[in-house]
């Protein structure tokens, strides 16, 4: 029986299938969840994923009126119990609205943000991420490579993690940055930072390391015919099917699939190939 | 210094959203009035030529949608948000000039005598008629409207 993953789709978001299609292929079972449901319909998931978008218009700030719904009352609470939550780019932006990431200050008060592009602009671009540090720090990259690195499309206005001083030193410390830009050779340089997000983060986690908070998309290119690896394009040139299996960004997804199976005594999922 | 307060005067959305969310969140308001304010640190003799600069900068006015105002100090009743100080981001690029003075650039638009530029969102509530306490206002920016990992509440020199 699949692990069921609820996907949270409030108005505005417009980034969940692709991530219901990257959840599906790594053997979870997603399931659209709207603002209306109820708690206790929402308690008897197995984890929780906030997708990309711009619920509310952004209106306010990214995620700040998201944050408040009662829907993540919920998502707290599931949380607080050791449930794992996966916030994706406007996800990512609500996780830390509601302080559950970094997760070092009362919940609704937070201490970190995802604020406007050094920039001032939306940008969207293709980049690389890779595993801050050690992989066993969260359930969620157990199963990573110490120096896995996959490829992302970050895509926003308001990806530059920012706090007082005072709390970026604790971030670093406590070890809550839990993914890096980088190049495509794993270097981790300000030059690879799309919008000058202190630490080069391009994810953030709480202490338990349940509650991921990444702002780039791994799900709009976890298929390979979606990569730009020229390698991995040589490989499945002239063989159509194989252009449609998981490849690149899927891993961060194989990450949650990982960590709930290792949860509980259950097989663990395979990767089913091809498009749900 | 020259602050202007940029208001819209057709529905403004994000007013309203702010709104419906405050109510929620149980703060007592019927009313919220939202504006861009832009805080200038720029020579006397130059504020003429600011005023037009900045009517012509599409990003900051456009005549079709918004009322533009000097503000000459914070009204009471409203709060105005903006960036911590020590946050890293900056409202505008500066350039060179052939002299090697550095001005400030907003849209492209060189704004001589300008050495700064600041900006804040003000937000005034209002219950039948009135602006709501001050303690009220409070608890609506601590709540909703500041972000205080990089915004804080910001009093201009006007």
């Amino acid at each position: 029986m699949s692990r069921r993953v609820a996907v949270i789709v409030f108005p505005g978001t417009n980034s969940e299938e692709e991530t219901v299609r990257a959840l599906s292929a790594v053997g979870l079972e997603p399931i659209l969840v709207y603002p209306r449901t109820g708690r206790s319909a929402l308690a008897g998931f197995d984890a929780y994923v906030l997708p990309g978008g711009f619920a509310h218009e952004d209106r306010i700030r990214a995620g700040a009126v998201a944050a408040h719904d009662p829907v993540m009352d919920a998502i707290i609470e599931a949380a607080q119990t050791g449930k794992f939550v996966i916030g994706l780019c406007n996800g990512a932006q609500m996780l830390l609205e509601t302080g559950l990431v970094p997760g070092t200050g009362a919940l609704r008060r937070p201490t970190a943000a995802f604020a406007p592009n050094s920039s001032g602009r939306f940008r969207s671009v293709l980049v690389h991420v890779k595993l801050a540090g050690d992989p066993a720090r969260s359930p969620l990259t157990a199963g990573f490579e110490p120096d896995a690195v996959f490829p992302a499309w970050a895509s926003h206005g308001e990806g530059r993690l920012a706090a007082p001083a005072q709390e970026l030193d604790r971030i670093r410390r406590d070890a809550h940055v839990a993914f890096e830009y980088c190049d495509r050779n794993g270097r981790v340089s300000a030059a690879a930072v799309p919008n000058g997000s202190a630490l080069a983060c391009a994810g953030l986690m709480n202490r338990a390391g349940n509650v991921l908070a990444l702002m780039p998309h791994p799900e709009r290119i976890a298929w390979t015919f979606q990569q730009r690896d020229p390698a991995i394009i040589a490989a499945a040139h002239g063989a159509a099917m194989r252009a449609l299996t998981p490849a690149g960004g899927i891993v961060f997804f194989r990450g949650l699939a990982h960590a709930l199976a290792e949860r509980s005594p259950r097989p663990q999922p395979q990767c089913t190939g091809g498009v749900r | 210094m020259r602050t202007y307060e940029v208001e819209l005067t057709i529905p403004d959305n994000t007013a309203f959203t702010a709104l419906g969310a405050l109510q929620r969140l149980g703060i007592s308001s019927d009313e919220i009035r939202r504006t861009d304010i832009y805080c200038f640190d720029v020579d006397a003799a130059q504020v003429g030529a600011l005023d037009a600069s900045v009517r012509s900068i599409e990003t900051i006015y456009n005549p079709n949608k918004h009322r533009l105002a000097i503000v000459t100090q914070r009204p009471a009743g409203e709060v105005w948000i903006g960036d911590r100080a020590d946050d890293a981001r900056r409202a505008a690029k500066t350039q060179p000039t052939m002299s090697g003075e550095r001005n400030i650039v907003i849209a492209g638009r060189r704004l001589a005598g300008v050495r700064s530029v600041s900006r804040a969102t003000a937000w005034r509530l209002r219950r039948g008629g009135q602006d709501v306490a001050p303690e009220v206002l409070a608890k609506a920016t601590a709540m909703l409207l500041c972000n205080p990992a990089f915004q804080e509440v910001v009093e201009f020199e006007t």
